[in-house]
């Protein structure tokens, strides 16, 4: 197998136009294979003065509040603009390489659209936080995607993750979600295939998709037994019209249906907004031999999340619920600071839970994917 | 005879005792129910411990729930309730017993808006069934202060009552109070009565989600009335909880004051409004929900945020259809003209349309309002004072409860 550092160092050619978009965003590459050493508040404030330069509205939006890269002493005090603000403006510092569209509506204007310039940035968080979080030990698995793949929806930043995960980490990659939706007998007959060889699969996809194999697999009296090293990753949660299902009971049937512990089935958190993803803990603890601790949402180090008092914005107490403010540095050719529609907490002191949204907001999320398609 | 119950066995138990005593109601006339209602009304409405208790469970200010009470209470009037069984029933009704209908209706109330079960008994016993009322959550005080009420004035038609409380979805309660009910009225989220049809049915009379708004010609703002003061009563009374408050108004562009004007006005009503009837304790998903919407503004363009101690109001001069999530906050839309407003506004979810107009621009809106699916038209400031005739989803209110469907019916208040 490849290892993502290796992936992400080849993407970090230097660059001669020292001090140029291309440039900050090389060196943010080679940065994030750093890890460990990442230096979030040096980072931060370069970063900072970089959006403040080359993106207009936001520039507005800090001097609306008096906030200059020379008024920003922390990481902290970087101005956050809401989640809502893609829907309104266009957030880029430069000519973008690729736009993700929010789920959620169909009203297109109301969409939320994220201009990203620099791809090899969403790639090298994307791939470094999926190969710790999902493969911290390093496995070699077949990956099975039950989302749309970026050729049926080149709009979707989760396919786009997914692919380039699949390319970095997957033994072989089968995408599931297809023009009429969720393919479920190509997903069950690959689902016995593996039970037989005792194979084991990395299965990665919508919340919802899950769900409908559940259901499936329910009415059919089906289960399996997938080989041992098998996992989950689900993203979104049951945000669309499908049956709702509790967090224990999807773990639960996790078990039953596929044969995958709990200590397996990783929760994704993700938004088109972020070019960074937080991961459940449960997996990469367990390969730490830390399996006592609590199940929480960890990130990189090139994201943090602070809670803030929706009336204040200033931080909550510790365990206090609050508005999720991500601080991510590979959005680096947008905005880094986004203020969420999600309530949550912190849990530990390096992790958080997400406990609801904002009254009234409206659904979104990678939930609705397949719901959007008219395929669930 | 109702009272506290500790199982679902214990809950059938009274609703079937209910039953027994609707039955032994007999040839009583629907004047004699009418007297007694509105007499349990007046003492319900004083009710100190009532009035003490509800605030902290509702989560709305004293003042607030003064209010609420003060509203519900005149709306369970004798002479409207006389009025509405010769209304429906035709006339010299009240002086006969109530026509053959259902001999138990259920009711789940919707716990956004307190004091939801007083009318609700109050119509039960009006088609002479007997009435088991599960309360919401954020009221379980009002419907058996209402029912101990009753049973200080007339405690036969009492023992047609039950009120009850249990959690949402504890199917064994629901199941021991409407195992025999014929009908079963329902208020609440869509997501709510639509559990609920589930496991119903066909007996389900559903009320979902529903939303209400405000408009205003260049005439009613032209007049000498304290429209701001109304509108900003409208908004904060139940704390914008319920069905009927505006979470949206529409304002001619030409008139005087300015769309935009009349925003700036109505942030200053509704802050003198939250020094008399101040808000309650509000929840973090609330706080957020009002964080965002102002923080969205900001990013609309012409849009303007006027953040005040008595709510939020926006000034948007698109004329979308974009109801604000409540908590006193509200979008003000520049329209050129209020004949565009059934176009605007979305078919289905609309219960009530307060308008500041003229006599002919309101007679002009009615037909196409109607269509929509709106209820109720009323002068700015009636909004949140239904009279209890008021065709709640279109339905009559005692008709819907007999089982015919009737007409649509929309409502319009002088």
């Amino acid at each position: 197998m490849r290892s993502a550092f290796s992936l992400l160092a080849a993407s970090a050619v230097p660059s001669p136009r020292v001090g140029s978009a291309v440039s900050l965003a090389a060196e943010l590459v080679a940065a994030i294979a750093t890890r460990a050493s990442f230096e979030f508040e040096a980072w931060a404030q370069r970063i900072f003065r970089h959006q403040f330069e080359r993106n207009a509205p936001y520039r507005a939006f800090c001097e609306r509040r008096g906030v200059r890269p020379e008024t920003v002493a922390r990481w902290e005090d970087v101005p956050p603009v809401p989640a809502a603000a893609f829907r309104r403006a266009e957030l880029a510092c430069g000519p973008p390489e690729a736009i993700f569209l929010t789920s959620g509506t169909t009203d297109g204007a109301a969409r939320g659209r994220h201009l990203v310039p620099h791809l090899a940035v969403y790639r090298a968080s994307a791939l470094g936080a999926f190969e710790h979080f999902m493969l911290p030990d390093g496995a070699h698995l077949t990956h099975l995607f039950l989302v749309p793949s970026p050729e049926l929806r080149p709009d979707s930043s989760l396919a786009r993750m997914c692919a380039w995960v699949g390319e970095a980490f997957g033994r072989d990659v089968e995408w599931l979600v297809g023009g009429d939706g969720l393919d479920v007998e190509r997903l069950l007959a690959r689902l016995a295939d593996a039970e037989r060889c005792g194979d084991a699969l990395l299965l990665a996809g919508v919340t919802s998709a899950f769900v409908q194999l559940f259901d499936v697999c329910a009415a059919r009296r089906l289960a399996f037994r997938l080989g041992p090293g098998s996992r989950v990753m689900d993203t979104g949660g049951t945000k669309g019209p499908e049956r709702r299902l509790s967090r224990a009971g999807f773990l639960r049937a996790c078990w039953t249906v596929l044969g995958v512990a709990g200590y397996c089935c990783v929760n994704e958190y993700g938004m088109t907004e972020l070019c960074s993803q937080r991961y459940d803990s449960v997996l990469r603890d367990r390969f730490d031999g830390r399996g006592l601790e609590p199940r929480r949402l960890l990130g990189p180090p090139w994201l943090r999340t602070r809670i803030l008092d929706p009336d204040t914005l200033e931080p909550v107490r510790p365990g206090e619920i609050g508005l999720l403010c991500h601080h991510d540095l590979a959005n680096v050719g947008s905005v880094s600071v986004v203020l969420t529609e999600d309530l949550g907490r912190a849990v530990a002191p390096d992790g958080i839970e997400v406990t609801g949204r904002a009254a009234g907001a409206a659904p979104r999320g990678c939930g609705l994917l397949l719901a959007e398609l008219g395929l669930s | 005879m109702s009272g506290w119950c500790e199982t679902p066995a214990e809950l059938a138990e009274l609703v079937g005792g209910a039953v027994r005593a609707r039955d032994r109601l007999g040839a009583r006339t629907l004047g004699d129910a009418a007297e007694a209602l509105g007499a349990a009304a007046v003492r319900w409405g004083t009710d100190a411990q009532l009035l003490a208790d509800l605030p902290a469970v509702a989560r709305l200010s004293p003042p607030l729930v003064a209010a609420a009470v003060r509203i519900a209470a005149a709306a369970i009037d004798t002479r409207a309730m006389r009025a509405l069984v010769e209304h429906e029933f035709g006339a010299g009704a009240a002086g006969r017993p109530a026509p053959r209908g259902p001999s138990l209706i259920g009711h789940v109330l919707a716990g956004n808006v307190p004091a939801l079960g007083v009318p609700a008994i109050a119509l039960g016993c009006l088609v002479g069934a007997a009435v088991v009322v599960k309360s919401g959550h954020d009221d379980p005080l009002s419907a058996p202060a209402f029912h101990r009420a009753l049973e200080a004035v007339d405690p036969l038609l009492a023992a047609a009552v039950v009120t009850a409380y249990w959690p949402g979805g504890e199917r064994s309660w629901e199941e021991a109070a409407f195992a025999r009910a014929d009908l079963v009225v329902a208020s609440g989220t869509d997501e709510t009565v639509a559990a609920l049809a589930g496991r119903l049915g066909a007996r389900l009379l559903a009320h979902g989600d529903r939303v209400s708004v405000a408009a205003v010609s260049r005439e009613g703002l032209g007049r000498d009335e304290p429209l701001l003061e109304r509108l900003a009563l409208d908004i904060a009374l139940h704390d914008q909880r319920g069905c009927l408050s505006p979470r949206a108004v529409y304002v001619e562009a030409d008139g005087s004051p300015s769309p935009q004007a009349f925003a700036e006005r109505l942030a200053a009503a509704l802050d003198a409004v939250a020094r008399e009837l101040p808000p309650g304790p509000a929840g973090v998903e609330e706080r957020a929900a009002l964080r965002l919407l102002a923080d969205e503004a900001e990013w609309e363009p012409g849009s303007r945020v006027l953040n005040g101690a008595g709510g939020l109001v926006v000034y948007d001069p698109r004329p979308a259809f974009r109801p604000t999530t409540g908590r006193r906050t509200i979008r003000v839309h520049a329209v050129n003209n209020l004949a565009a407003l059934p176009l605007i506004l979305a078919p289905g979810r609309v219960e009530c349309v307060g308008l500041a107009a003229s006599g002919p621009e309101v007679a002009a809106l009615v037909p196409a309002l109607r269509a929509l699916g709106v209820a109720r038209v009323c002068p700015i400031g009636r909004m949140q004072q239904p009279a209890l005739a008021w065709p709640r989803g279109q339905r009559l209110p005692l008709g819907s409860l007999l089982g015919r469907p009737g007409p649509d019916v929309l409502e319009v208040e002088g």
